[in-house]
């Protein structure tokens, strides 16, 4: 439905069957995931992607026809392809290495952000899985420690299409949360309802961009499970729906994982079962709320939390967490990485996931928060930036 | 314009370990039009004709007439050139000493090549190497000519010292395509055969002159409706990767394995002539290092080029997979190619080792190839094998040589042997 009336492959410009998944010219994977990014890194002035028109309808009536001062920029476009992974070659419009002939991941399987030195993520389908349905969106103030959004999304592979929507549904959430979060009300209490009231109404955007993109008739409707934090200053704001997470990872001290799962573990933790154990389980993976149109509930938790840095935060799926569940195995894997890059840090994660398996997509985004005094940006981070 | 387009038939799964991928790339051009009007340069035929002394006559009457239905089907504009083949080789037509040795076909052309051919005498020796330099001296004449052809008749061994015939056939190579045609029993299709595979050309006996106007229209006809001039297969490999073999596997059996040029050090270019509306099948092997389970890599791409422009082009793909179910398949083309393969080695070794009095191999050979022939379903090969055995058990290759054989049906059989029979392409579901 997000395909124009007479689609063509974007890599060849073959004309291909509407909701054909590959190309049958050159074999170039046709997700509209994948369509997205490159389309805008060829024409960046027309922001018409497949993502636009749920963003529309999620948007206010009254939306102001010129972005505010505090509106966050979208990231930049990936660059695009990147060298092979195997090799260091050239990678060819087929993604295939012209050197050694590997395949490089999609731009759907595989993509990272980097909105601002600080933050940055990576998305990828991991070694174990076909396809990736995760999805990630960011965005962030250029000074660091200023603000920060990430939203993670991890598409139910059981569903029809969970790729398309996972990302339509991140893009959305992050429309909503580009403007920084209200301030100035009058009691803690007030202001607590207004950031409610703002991360509901993104978990609703992204509901809204998923079930946009289910068809009405699939018996398999398209589901993800949502997770966002906002850094603003030193508050973190998180919402949760499913088994997606975020995390504080100080550099020192006990790190905390800041949202609960909606998961048969989290259930059978909550009735007693030792978290070690609930988590093996056969059920652990099974969530007990997401969103997607057979959502029964898409109101997200939500919660506030001070930090102090210096640390990280950190928004991941499971993809990550199912090889280091525990903050102190996450801070283990942030130490052995030993840089306060934080697209250095995403990419290190990600492999570690790869490493151990990676029987799932794995999204690891990342805020780098330093301490009181020390929020000039790290040499490392800056140098990082040109890439 | 012509439009080419690419089918590749492979599993693409291999065990864990596993190095070697097969895939049948199928190209088809549709759209060529008529040679020479491509605007990509003019088309120039050459009409060769064995005048030596033993042309008999009525073979000589019927190979005269032959000539005068090719020179029918030459199209209006197209050079063309007429040549006499004995010991040595004569410029029939146009009658000139010196500057451009082909003329363009018109009304007037037409009927004095038509009169020149019919001047025709037999007389003297047979060598071939004479005429194949001559042809190419005459496209030389005319630069304008990039689409070159010829069609050359005999109906004797050559006669030349080792080498001669061999030297000249380098000299030709990658320079004009050629179809020969043997008259009667007493040439050599093994000779023949090597002029066509290295000329890009068929070969055929023609066992009777009142067949040879047919088979002179049809070359002729063909060669015409070539409107893609010079071709190339292209190969790319990944770095480490060897190419196995390039072979077309259909419509005729042609390794192209040595004739690679080099394009860069991960490409090579693999002629394959001039194109019609047609489609050709090629079998390409490649050995790559075996990756993990789960890893997936291009093992080649295949592609068509002419010129410097890539006009269509295939992906063979290798993906390590711990299902054996997805790693034991053959796919259904590979495997029937082949079984061709192998039928038309079995065919000439088999041929061959009973023309030098090796009955046991012969039918053990020969054996094989009735089985392979029933296997893949190539009736025009059974129905041939049929003529020089006799079959006791096609399923299990059991044959007895037949006592007495038309030397006419062992020659067809021989410059059949790498005719090949297409499967479907789609097989039902299930089968």
């Amino acid at each position: 439905m997000t395909a124009p009336a007479e689609p063509t492959c974007p890599s060849c410009g073959a004309a291909v069957a509407a909701g054909a998944r590959f190309c049958e010219s050159c074999g170039t994977p046709l997700s509209a995931g994948a369509a997205a990014p490159a389309a805008g890194a060829t024409a960046p002035a027309a922001p018409a992607s497949p993502a636009a028109p749920p963003v529309e309808d999620a948007a206010p009536i009254s939306a102001p026809t010129r972005r505010p001062a505090g509106a966050l920029p979208d990231p930049p476009p990936d660059p695009g392809r990147r060298p092979c992974d195997a090799c260091g070659g050239e990678v060819g419009p087929d993604l295939y290495c012209t050197q050694c002939g590997a395949k490089a991941p999609s731009e759907r399987d595989h993509f990272r952000e980097r909105p601002a030195s600080w933050v940055a993520g990576v998305c990828d389908k991991g070694v174990g899985k076909s396809r990736n349905e995760d999805a990630m969106a960011l965005l962030a103030g250029a000074e660091p420690g200023s603000r920060a959004v990430l939203v993670v999304l991890d598409g139910v592979s059981s569903s029809v299409d969970s790729d398309v929507a996972s990302l339509n549904g991140a893009r959305a959430a992050r429309e909503v949360l580009r403007m920084p979060l209200p301030a100035g009300m009058g009691t803690p209490g007030s202001r607590e309802a207004a950031v409610r009231k703002v991360l509901t109404d993104a978990t609703a955007a992204a509901q809204a961009a998923i079930v946009a993109t289910t068809d009405p008739d699939s018996p398999n409707p398209a589901s993800a499970t949502f997770t966002v934090a906002v850094l603003e200053g030193t508050l973190v704001h998180h919402a949760n729906l499913g088994d997606s997470r975020c995390y504080w990872l100080p550099d020192d001290g006990p790190g905390v994982q800041l949202t609960v799962d909606d998961s048969m573990a989290q259930a059978q933790i909550a009735a007693g079962v030792a978290k070690e154990v609930a988590e093996q389980g056969r059920a652990a993976h099974a969530i007990t709320r997401w969103l997607g149109r057979d959502s029964e509930d898409p109101t997200p938790a939500v919660g506030i939390v001070e930090v102090t840095g210096p640390g990280w935060l950190l928004a991941c799926s499971d993809g990550l967490w199912n090889y280091a569940s525990t903050p102190e195995a996450l801070q283990e894997q942030v130490r052995a990485a030993g840089t306060t890059d934080p697209a250095e840090l995403a990419l290190r994660l990600v492999g570690f996931a790869n490493a151990a398996g990676g029987h799932d997509n794995i999204t690891a985004a990342l805020a780098r928060v330093e301490g009181p005094g020390h929020n000039a940006a790290t040499p490392a981070a800056t140098a990082g930036e040109e890439g | 314009m012509a439009e080419f387009t690419t089918a590749v038939y492979q599993n693409e799964f291999l065990p864990d370990g596993g190095t070697d991928v097969n895939a049948i790339v199928t190209i088809t051009c549709a759209g060529a039009g008529t040679a020479g009007q491509g605007g990509s340069g003019d088309a120039g035929e050459i009409i060769i004709v064995d005048t030596s002394g033993s042309m008999g006559p009525a073979t000589m009457a019927a190979a005269k007439d032959a000539a005068q239905a090719a020179l029918a089907e030459i199209v209006d504009g197209t050079w063309f050139a007429v040549v006499a083949g004995a010991d040595r080789a004569m410029l029939a037509y146009p009658m000139v000493s010196s500057g451009p040795a082909m003329v363009r076909m018109d009304t007037t052309t037409r009927t004095e090549a038509s009169a020149a051919i019919n001047r025709f005498v037999g007389s003297g020796g047979t060598a071939i190497s004479t005429w194949l330099d001559l042809a190419g001296q005459v496209f030389a004449s005319v630069p304008q000519v990039t689409q070159r052809h010829a069609l050359l008749l005999t109906d004797g061994e050559n006669r030349e010292r080792p080498g001669q015939l061999d030297a000249a056939i380098n000299r030709a190579t990658g320079y004009y395509q050629c179809d020969c045609r043997g008259a009667g029993t007493d040439w050599q299709v093994a000779e023949i055969r090597r002029i066509a595979q290295a000329l890009l050309g068929t070969v055929d006996i023609i066992p009777r002159p009142d067949q040879m106007r047919q088979q002179f229209q049809e070359i002729m006809r063909t060669a015409m409706a070539r409107g893609v001039a010079d071709a190339k297969l292209r190969v790319w490999t990944p770095q480490g990767a060897q190419v196995l073999f390039v072979r077309q596997v259909a419509p005729t059996l042609e390794d192209l394995t040595d004739r690679r040029t080099a394009v860069n050090p991960l490409t090579g270019d693999y002629p394959t002539g001039a194109w019609a509306d047609e489609s050709r099948d090629y079998h390409v092997a490649v050995r790559v290092a075996a990756k993990a389970i789960g890893q997936e890599q291009l093992a080649a791409r295949v592609q068509l080029a002419i010129g410097d422009d890539v006009v269509t082009q295939g992906l063979v793909k290798a993906t390590w997979s711990g299902n054996s179910e997805l790693t034991a398949r053959i796919d259904q083309q590979v495997a029937h190619y082949t079984g061709q393969t192998e039928l038309a080695a079995m065919i000439q070794e088999g041929l061959a080792a009973k023309a030098a009095g090796d009955e046991a191999t012969a039918t053990t050979k020969l054996g094989r190839a009735v089985q392979l022939a029933a296997q893949t379903g190539n009736g025009e090969a059974t129905t041939k094998l049929r003529k020089v055995v006799d079959v006791e058990s096609e399923a299990d290759g059991t044959v007895r040589l037949k006592r007495t054989v038309d030397k006419a049906d062992e020659m067809a059989l021989d410059t059949a042997s790498t005719k090949t029979t297409r499967v479907r392409k789609d097989p039902a579901p299930g089968s």
